[in-house]
């Protein structure tokens, strides 16, 4: 057993209120600057819709994440020797067109313009050719399911065995905010020909190396998510580093602290390193899910500490596993979902599935309703979060309506019985806690330090004390 | 002068090339990078980038048995001067035709297609130095060979052993005097291309990254 600490988040999908806080307080931390602008390492999109960059989820045209061949896992763009043969030109590469040309607008006509017979109006100009331009498409472009056409042609509806019509009395829509997902199995570290981009050892965070990046481009497409960007300005790749200038403090990356919905959650994993091969392995996608939550150690279980103790993991890294957030919400609870499994990356960002606007449809007709006649199809949230499982989605909406059922009772001061001997005396009012209420303290529970011991600080402070005492001189 | 030009001026290059290089990576390893434009432009990369590299390392493999390997070594081995001239054109003048043929489609693509606007970004005033120089030596090379394809002016005999002469720290410039001019802007320009060498995009084929063969596919590393 090779225990590791993952810093993961969750996100409850049915408290997102799509207002992109997240992506425009991130765009002005990290992607304001000339080459970056194009880029969103966090992104709100409406699903159904195409997503950004444009058809993110085909695969066949992007040949993103990993696929098993003959029982052998490889990357889906090919062999590492055929993969060489691409450093001049990668067939599979998006352009800046996939995205969107980033613009502005000369606002300076609006102040400097003659005095005319009609208003001045500040005309849109590309940031990358500094000439005028026609906005075609933008980030967003399809929010809220405007144009048809962008939320007709989602990927997941041909994979879908029942027709979506997209009519207007059965429309839906829902929000998927994505960044990166800091893969246990990152195709984009295996794609990357230079070592570039990393997984670290200490928290599991997924960054490129801007040392020593040199701009072969393999991870844009070998990320199924499309999560590592190019910066034209730079000719490196830059992708979401999980703010880990402020989770090595104990922050919150800065998506999750200002989320308005209060949807995120951030904490700590363990997992067995040596089993994430097993996962990866996985035959039949769907079994990918069962097999993830397998390989999540419970921090909680005595043998595990111990062997995380040996293994070197500080004691507040494990004190904080052991209240974390994400922890309850993916493996006690299991009714958070990993997004396309079945991609085989591992990921490491968790979406509890969403139910609100089922459940005000139907309450008029019933006080249980039943997670079928859902305004979202199952089938539709299971090719985005169980590989196409339906039971899974259905099982944990079950789940998220029994807390509901609970609390009315509640609060209603009536029995709980039925529930409790179902979930046990407070399981159902902690996952209203958490879920709803999800207090500040609640949702993020991140140790704060770094791998080193206090001699080791002191050392790296210069602070070297007296040399030659072995192991520290503080014990 | 010509022991200056031909002397003291490729040590200069050299120097450049080596010292400059090792200074660039030192220093500024962040910019050292390919400098892709395949983002900006896909549609001419397509076909220009695969077949203007591809035709470049078979010119260089050329020149690295042109220039290396002394005339006595192909004779002793049984191959005749007029033999090895007619192998050399033939296998040399379609590589380099094709680099011809791809480095201008490639410089289409940058200044006068319809991507040209784009392409403005990835293009620095360095940049243009340097497909100037590369353009005047690709030239050169390709004129200088098609003009002698008959062999009249055999360069193993002076421009061989004048660059292992180099290599050697004993310089002849006097076998560089009598060689027909195309040859002698051949030189100046690749000379020119080395000292720009280490300020430019070209680095990036130091770094071709045979290591990913053997490497694991998950990378960790430690804060
Ligand atoms: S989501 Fe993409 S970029 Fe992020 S770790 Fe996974 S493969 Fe890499
Ligand atoms: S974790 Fe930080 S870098 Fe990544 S998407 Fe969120 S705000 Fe952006
Ligand atoms: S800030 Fe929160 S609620 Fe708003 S779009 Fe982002 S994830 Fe959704």
């Amino acid at each position: 057993m090779k225990i590791k600490a993952q810093v993961s988040m969750a996100l409850n999908l049915d408290k997102c209120i799509g207002c992109h806080t997240c992506s425009i307080t991130c765009k002005n931390a990290w992607t304001k600057r000339r080459g970056a602008e194009y880029m969103y390492f966090n992104n709100v999109e409406t699903r159904p819709g195409v997503g950004y960059p444009k058809h993110w989820e085909d695969q066949n045209k992007w040949k993103g994440g990993w696929v098993l061949n003959n029982g052998k896992l490889e990357l889906a763009t090919g062999s590492k020797t055929t993969r060489l043969a691409k450093l001049f030109y990668h067939p599979q590469q998006p352009e800046l067109k996939d995205y969107f040309e980033p613009w502005t607008y000369d606002y300076e006509t609006l102040i400097h313009s003659k005095r005319k017979n009609h208003q001045p109006v500040a005309r849109p100009r590309s940031l990358v050719t500094n000439e005028r331009m026609e906005v075609t498409w933008g980030p967003n472009w399809d929010d809220d399911l405007a144009g048809g056409d962008s939320a007709r042609s989602d990927e997941n509806f041909k994979k879908m065995e029942e027709e979506i019509t997209m009519d207007f009395h059965d429309i839906f829509m829902k929000y998927l905010p994505r960044l990166c997902n800091h893969c246990l199995n990152p195709a984009c570290v295996g794609a990357c020909p230079s070592g570039a981009i990393y997984k670290r050892d200490e928290d599991g965070v997924v960054l490129v190396s801007q040392d020593i990046c040199r701009g072969w481009r393999h991870c844009i497409p070998s990320c199924p998510y499309k999560k590592v960007f190019y910066n034209w300005e730079t000719n490196k790749a830059e992708k979401c580093i999980f703010c880990y200038p402020r989770v090595e403090n104990g922050l919150p990356t800065i998506c999750s602290e200002t989320c308005v919905g209060r949807i995120r959650y951030m904490g700590v994993l363990f997992y067995d390193m040596d089993k994430v091969d097993e996962v990866t392995h996985t035959e039949n996608p769907q079994d990918i899910y069962g097999k993830m939550l397998d390989v999540l150690l419970d921090p909680n279980d005595p043998a595990v500490v111990e062997e995380a103790k040996k293994q070197g993991i500080p004691d507040q890294w494990i004190a904080a596993a052991q209240d974390s957030p994400v922890y309850r919400l993916v493996k006690e609870w299991q009714i958070a979902l990993p997004l396309h499994a079945e991609y085989r990356t591992v990921p490491m960002v968790w979406y509890i599935p969403p139910m609100s606007p089922i459940l005000r449809r139907m309450e008029a007709q019933t006080e249980f309703p039943d997670t079928l006649s859902m305004r979202i199809p199952i089938a539709y949230m299971a090719q985005l979060l169980s590989a196409g499982n339906e039971d899974v989605i259905r099982r944990i909406l079950r789940k998220l309506l029994d807390v509901r059922g609970y609390m009315r009772l509640r609060e209603t001061k009536k029995s709980t019985a039925q529930y409790d001997t179902i979930y046990g005396e407070n399981t159902l009012y902690d996952m209203f806690r958490l879920l709803s209420i999800a207090k500040y303290r609640d949702r993020f529970n991140i140790p704060t330090g770094n791998n080193v011991s206090r001699e080791d600080k002191e050392v790296l402070q210069g602070a070297d004390g007296f040399p030659g005492c072995e192991g520290g001189c503080f014990q | 002068m010509s022991d200056f030009v031909w002397g003291g001026l490729p040590y200069i290059a050299f120097t450049f090339l080596i010292v400059g290089t090792i200074v660039r990576y030192v220093v500024s390893e962040r910019n050292w990078t390919t400098k892709s434009s395949e983002f900006l432009d896909k549609k001419h990369a397509k076909w220009g980038e695969p077949i203007f590299h591809f035709a470049l390392l078979c010119v260089i493999g050329g020149h690295v048995m042109g220039i290396l390997i002394p005339q006595i070594v192909t004779e002793s081995l049984g191959m005749s001067e007029t033999q090895y001239h007619d192998m050399a054109l033939m296998a040399g003048a379609p590589a380099g035709i094709l680099l011809v043929l791809a480095f201008f489609y490639l410089m289409w693509r940058r200044f006068l297609s319809g991507s040209a606007a784009y392409l403005k970004a990835n293009t620095s005033t360095m940049d243009k130095w340097l497909y100037f120089f590369l353009g005047i030596t690709i030239l050169t090379g390709i004129t200088g060979t098609l003009s002698n394809a008959d062999g009249a002016f055999n360069y193993r005999l002076f421009i061989g052993p004048w660059f292992r002469g180099l290599l050697y720290f004993d310089p002849q410039p006097g076998l560089m005097l009598h060689i027909p001019l195309i040859f002698k802007i051949h030189m100046l320009s690749w000379m020119t291309v080395a000292i720009l060498f280490p300020f430019t995009r070209l680095v990036h084929c130091l770094s071709i990254p045979f290591r990913y063969l053997w490497r694991a596919p998950i990378v960790y590393r430690k804060r």
